[in-house]
């Protein structure tokens, strides 16, 4: 329409050009969306699968074509994963005890050192945050076997604290808070200082509290990572009591598959789907957050 | 005189905020570190009793067959993996990031970005059923298609690719994430400006595009070979290795000397070895992106 009306003026080059593409414009846009759509359908296939398995009788796990969507509701498959021989429930506590207490420790000790690192003037600081930053270059796959020595040493070897004492300490997390408290205004700590506030008051009553964004991202990330690891619970944890629910479905999985399809799938969709709750509401926090260990890790 | 005070008590602050993280970093990270590098040159006994053996771990690496396996299958994984995550995940991010509505971009991002957030354990779990040779649903379209069953996870020459192609489906989508946060970034007047001057398509992605996000896909790149070269979970789930070594990583020979045949000597060197690639790649980053990335 617009640019029937534009005919009658002299058009500039870009209007001209706009004529040329309306013929293949609707192509143009319609492209994409087809490809985008595929490539999720792609993606999402899997899910459906995993789901859609979970409510059939495990008679017809094995069903050929394959029925996408879930078209009975056998929910004794679910009932199944909490009777099998597998503690589902306890597997699902240790996971949650140990993803918990690695947050709360990275949130508390990696802003403790970020704020050092970004606004405290002490002898050797540069050096001390070099060095700390080229950890990030020592995979835990190299250091497994030292902390191994340490653990059983320590008597901790299929112990919660055997996962969680080394996963307090995250580089990533205190160049993650240092970055963000190099972003606050100089004027607002010295502010506070000319009131007689302390270091500890500084960091507790004015950074801390600002610092929202920045903790919300390293917690989703240091979660999500926690709760899915699996090389270090294999490594220390070896009892039923103690194991994690990555460890769980693995076993419940079988050796080559001869676990029970449906209720393997119950187990899975259920050890999926409050990953997938929290990625509805928190949609934008998680990307956000991805985004920032992308862009500063 | 105050200032001075004032100093010292940052100072002691500044010591007693780092004190925790630095604890924790002596004793789990330099202290292994080194400790694994020294360990690398005994014969390691893990109820007493190690004997320095200098270098003989090193030198069984060179006689090793299983190792050349296992490297040789990691090197592949990675290269094949990492390209196709870097390909298709910019692929879709710049389909993402043209001609559509926000709503629609933030609903297809999210699809694709959701398998990131999933454990590779579960991953793996779900993808056995459907690798599956004559129950599988993915042979089953094949079969449709005219293709003959895969032996997909039994067969030694497809079960790499198999690990490759559930590896890509689980992890483009953050390849997808940084590049759509890349392509926002780049100012849409030089699209402009190429439009007015009958710059085609394909010319504005090579002349625009590319030189612009070049640091973001360096990086991107950098990161997902740090991390394919670490594979672990995917396989250990999906193939346990097999068939024979056949789709074995580094990692897992290491795990599997270390902790099956407590070898802890050995299972040191190799992982020395693996520890030095990742330290090349990543100073190479450093070296490489001042030398031909181009920035803004």
């Amino acid at each position: 329409m617009a640019t029937i009306l534009q005919t009658g003026r002299p058009s500039t080059q870009k209007h001209q050009l706009e004529d040329r593409a309306s013929a293949g414009q609707f192509l143009a846009r319609a492209l994409p969306v087809m490809v985008l759509s595929f490539g999720a359908f792609l993606v999402l296939l899997p899910l459906l699968w995993m789901f859609s398995t979970s409510l059939r009788p495990s008679a017809e796990s094995y069903m050929l074509p394959p029925q996408w969507l879930p078209t009975q509701w056998h929910l004794e498959n679910y009932a199944a994963v909490f009777q099998s021989n597998v503690p589902f429930v306890g597997l699902v506590l240790n996971s949650l005890k140990i993803a918990v207490a690695v947050t709360l420790g990275q949130l508390i000790f990696c802003s403790m050192a970020g704020f050092a690192f970004a606004r405290l003037k002490f002898p050797g600081r540069n050096f001390l945050f070099i060095l700390l930053l080229a950890s990030l270059m020592v995979p835990t796959q190299v250091t497994v076997i030292p902390i191994f020595l340490i653990m059983k040493t320590l008597g901790l070897v299929d112990n919660h604290l055997s996962i969680i004492l080394p996963g307090l300490v995250s580089a990533f997390g205190v160049f993650l808070m240092r970055q963000f408290y190099l972003t606050l205004p100089q004027e607002l700590l010295d502010a506070a200082r000319m009131d007689g506030a302390g270091v500890w008051t500084i960091y507790r009553k004015i950074a801390v509290p600002l610092s929202g964004p920045a903790l919300s991202a390293l917690a989703i990330i240091s979660f999500n990572a926690t709760w899915n690891n699996y090389f270090y619970p294999l490594v220390f944890l070896n009892s039923w009591e103690k194991m994690t629910l990555p460890q769980g479905i693995a076993l419940l999985q079988g050796y080559m598959q001869s676990g029970n399809p449906a209720v393997v799938m119950a187990a899975v969709t259920l050890a999926i789907l409050p990953i997938l709750l929290i990625f509805i509401v928190a949609q934008r926090w998680i990307v956000d957050a991805f985004v920032q260990s992308g862009l500063k890790g | 005189m105050l200032k001075l005070k004032e100093q010292r008590r940052d100072a002691l602050w500044g010591f007693l905020f780092i004190f925790p993280t630095y604890i924790g970093f002596l004793v789990f990270i330099l202290g292994p570190l080194i400790a694994v590098a020294g360990i690398s040159l005994t014969k390691f006994n893990i109820f007493g009793g190690s004997t320095f053996i200098g270098a003989e771990n090193y030198g069984r690496l060179l006689s090793d067959d299983r190792l050349k396996i296992v490297y040789t299958n990691t090197v592949i994984f990675t290269v094949f993996a990492v390209f196709f995550n870097i390909t298709v995940g910019l692929g879709l991010a710049v389909l993402l990031n043209k001609s559509l509505s926000s709503g629609l971009r933030t609903f297809f991002r999210s699809i694709f970005f959701f398998p990131v957030l999933i454990a590779h354990t579960y991953v793996a779990v779900i993808w056995q059923f459907l690798y599956a040779r004559d129950t599988g649903v993915i042979n089953y379209y094949l079969h449709m298609m005219g293709i003959g069953a895969i032996s997909w996870l039994s067969d030694p020459g497809w079960v790499l690719a198999s690990v490759i192609i559930m590896d890509v489906w689980k992890n483009t989508g953050f390849a997808m994430l940084i590049f759509l946060a890349g392509l926002q970034n780049i100012p849409s007047v030089y699209y402009e400006a190429a439009q007015i001057d009958g710059a085609s398509a394909t010319r504005r992605f090579g002349s625009i595009t590319l030189p612009l996000l070049s640091p973001t896909i360096f990086f991107v790149l950098v990161i997902f070979m740090i991390g394919a070269i670490q594979v672990f979970d995917t396989i250990i789930v999906l193939t346990g290795g097999g068939p024979g070594d056949a789709s074995r990583s580094v990692v897992m020979y290491i795990y599997e000397q270390a902790f099956q045949n407590f070898d802890l000597g050995y299972a040191s060197a190799v992982a020395m070895t693996l520890f030095g690639i990742i330290l090349v790649l990543t100073l190479g980053q450093f070296w490489f992106s001042r030398r031909w990335v181009h920035y803004e």
